[in-house]
């Protein structure tokens, strides 16, 4: 501490070990919170077509097209040391070739700050829902869920499940006209 | 860089030490303030803020040496001529 240098070290040190203490007392308070809450979901349209995916192999898969309703109430979900959460929608199925499929149908993010309370009518997915094979052809137990991932400031990136599901067939029939 | 020089810059021993528990203290206080104000209002950046207010505040009490850091400087002895310390050194 004799010197102006050695002063200024001393402080900053001090100050940024403070900082990590804090931080970690940010992420102690919230880590054991239960993240959790009730989403309702819906389907509206679900037709399922047989086109070739040009993006793999050109040969023909099963295409599914729904159109999906979604009400859920998020803004209990944030504190001090969540700064955004990203929400993405998932079909869960099982077909001859695979136990578990999953596909990502829609996602989106919501800033702290931004509206939590969403409530979608008739949304059109954001992402292709194919199969790898015939699977979604008459596939009668394909499961919608609501998952979030909550970016902290500091701690953990959690996975979190949503409260409800919702379970629904394709047609047994190919749509083959343009939609 | 004479007039770099020419800025005192010294703290006696008694004040370096009061320097560093001055700012120990402030520094613990913003952030213990910092903390319960970001968890009043659910912020964090403000606590980041408040701990930051602490830290300048602390830079400028205990970096610059200011006069109430100088009070007790060091009481050296009168120098002696070298004839008495050799005595000195025969007698023990």
């Amino acid at each position: 501490m004799h010197s102006v240098l050695q002063r200024g070290n001393a402080i900053l040190a001090y100050a940024l070990s403070v900082l990590a203490f804090l931080t970690f007392l940010c992420f102690a308070s919230t880590v054991f919170l239960d993240y959790r809450t009730k989403a309702d979901m819906n389907t509206v349209k679900v037709v399922v077509k047989n086109v070739p995916d040009y993006s793999a192999s050109r040969e023909k898969n099963d295409l599914g097209f729904l159109t999906f309703d979604l009400q859920t109430d998020l803004s209990s979900l944030f504190n001090w040391n969540v700064k955004q959460l990203f929400l993405y929608l998932t079909a869960e199925y099982e077909t001859a070739n695979n136990q578990l499929n999953q596909v990502v149908l829609w996602d989106k993010i919501i800033l702290r700050g931004e509206n939590a309370v969403l409530d979608f009518k008739n949304m059109n997915t954001k992402y292709y829902f194919w199969d790898d094979g015939n699977g979604l052809k008459g596939n009668n137990n394909v499961t919608l869920t609501l998952s979030w991932n909550i970016i902290p400031n500091a701690g953990l990136l959690p996975n979190i499940f949503a409260h409800g599901s919702h379970s629904f067939k394709f047609p047994i029939e190919y749509t083959t006209s343009r939609m | 860089m004479d007039f770099l020089n020419s800025i005192p810059t010294h703290m006696d021993f008694d004040g370096q030490a009061k320097a560093e528990k001055y700012s120990r203290v402030i520094i613990t206080l913003f952030g213990a303030v910092g903390l319960i104000w970001g968890y009043i209002i659910q912020q964090f950046s403000q606590t980041v803020y408040i701990l930051a207010a602490g830290f300048l505040l602390a830079s400028i009490i205990t970096i610059p040496p200011w006069p109430i850091y100088r009070k007790r400087p060091l009481q050296w002895q009168k120098p002696r001529s070298t004839d008495s310390n050799e005595t000195k050194k025969k007698k023990k």
